[in-house]
């Protein structure tokens, strides 16, 4: 039996005759983004609808509730209230990001599965913190900075400037595809293993993988579930943390 | 159907990714945060507005309490003046109707006691006067003879006001 790993399936491909971008590939990775945007869009419509000031529904108060803790965990991770601008941003990075990873549960493929994704969110946030660092210090207070504690030190601190991005959207991207091979793996496996076991009593028997069903949804507990939103959150508080970071200085 | 490597960056979807998100940005903000916090503020308001209306009756309520202690005690000090006063002018009154009765009676009493003087006075000389004729009657029976009766008048007279004295 054959199990390989292979990227997003690409649907279209639009010629763009420009040089370093390429073509224009509507692939996997770009529909189950669009698929993830209308879910995430549709569920805020839902669940703002009919909002009122008193006796409020049960939708009201999760929609309340999702709002008062993004506002908290912004503001409780920078100190006060000076990133509330940030915290529309922060949200939709972990909303898209735990959506689009957790959507592999039904058998799509996690837009998240692609390093195009991780690689844009990460340099986006990459663009926020030296904007927030120039801000706060100036341009040159920036560029100093990459010369402390001593001169020779630069090509490291500017190293480990470009690292942050880097690590932050491989991080993500490991974990991510770690699931996805994983996840296709114990599918394989198992149906190897039933073809092996039933193939003992029945042949035809044996053509249905009986293993799969029910035993990887235990393993997708880890590797979709929790690995999915941990590292959704993960990428969301370092995000925080290096902007609060970067305004501190 | 093709697929792309597994681990890659597409450079258009690595755009179209990062349009993406901040697209999903301004969604979340205009259909959760929006209204949420839009939400969320009025209700602060409202609880804010109450809150401010609370105090102000309470503040309203003491001052009214105040206002109704002081009318009461002022009430308290009307009504003790207006008994005293009552009563200051019924004595006032008791005292000039008592003067005035005494004052009445002292009067009654001494135009009485005129009267009786008086009465007693022409009961008097009603008596000279009768006694003074019977006098002369009788002594003219008695002697017979017309005295002259101007001098017998002034012997008597003279001898009725002994009377008038001894009495």
């Amino acid at each position: 039996m054959d199990f390989d790993v292979s990227g997003a399936r690409i649907f279209f491909q639009v010629p763009t005759n420009i040089p370093v971008l390429g073509d224009f590939v509507i692939s996997e990775t770009l529909l189950i983004s669009w698929l993830v945007m209308l879910v995430i869009t549709l569920l805020c419509i839902f669940l703002t609808r009919g909002l009122k000031v008193e006796g409020i529904s049960k939708r009201q108060a999760l929609a309340e509730l999702l709002v008062e803790t993004a506002n908290n965990f912004v503001r409780n991770n920078t100190g006060g209230n000076r990133f509330d601008k940030l915290i529309p941003f922060v949200s939709a990075l972990f909303v898209t990001s735990v959506v689009s990873n957790l959507i592999s549960l039904i058998g799509l493929r996690s837009p998240t599965a692609d390093l195009s994704t991780e690689a844009a969110w990460a340099i986006v946030v990459f663009v926020m913190i030296t904007a927030t660092k120039i801000k706060t210090g100036g341009l040159g207070g920036y560029l100093k900075g990459f010369t402390t504690p001593i001169a020779v030190m630069t090509p490291f601190n500017v190293l480990s400037e470009l690292a942050t991005p880097v690590s932050m959207a491989c991080r993500h991207f490991g974990n991510i595809l770690s699931g996805v091979v994983i996840n296709g793996l114990i599918y394989a496996g198992l149906a190897v293993a039933s073809k092996a076991l039933f193939g003992l009593i029945n042949s035809t028997l044996a053509q249905i993988p009986i293993l799969d069903i029910g035993i990887p949804a235990f393993t997708s507990i880890y590797f979709d579930w929790f690995s999915g939103v941990m590292q959704a959150f993960i990428f969301t508080m370092l995000t925080i943390m290096y902007i609060a970071n970067a305004a501190e200085e | 159907m093709s697929t792309q490597p597994l681990v890659t960056i597409v450079p258009w979807t690595f755009i179209a990714q990062i349009l993406n998100l901040f697209i999903q940005v301004y969604l979340i903000k205009r259909f959760l945060f929006k209204p949420i916090n839009e939400i969320l503020e009025k209700r602060r308001q409202l609880a804010d507005k109450e809150i401010k209306d609370a105090r102000n009756t309470q503040s309203e309520a003491a001052n009214l309490k105040e206002q109704y202690e002081n009318s009461l005690s002022n009430a308290h000090a009307e009504a003790e003046r207006i008994v005293s006063d009552a009563q200051k002018t019924a004595q006032a009154t008791a005292d000039e109707m008592l003067k005035s009765a005494e004052k009445e009676a002292a009067g009654m009493r001494s135009r009485a006691e005129a009267d009786i003087a008086q009465e007693k006075m022409r009961a008097l000389n009603e008596a000279k006067d009768e006694i003074g004729s019977l006098a002369m009657d009788i002594a003219g029976k008695v002697v017979e003879k017309e005295i002259n009766e101007s001098d017998h008048r002034k012997l008597i007279d003279d001898f009725l006001s002994h009377v008038g004295e001894a009495s």
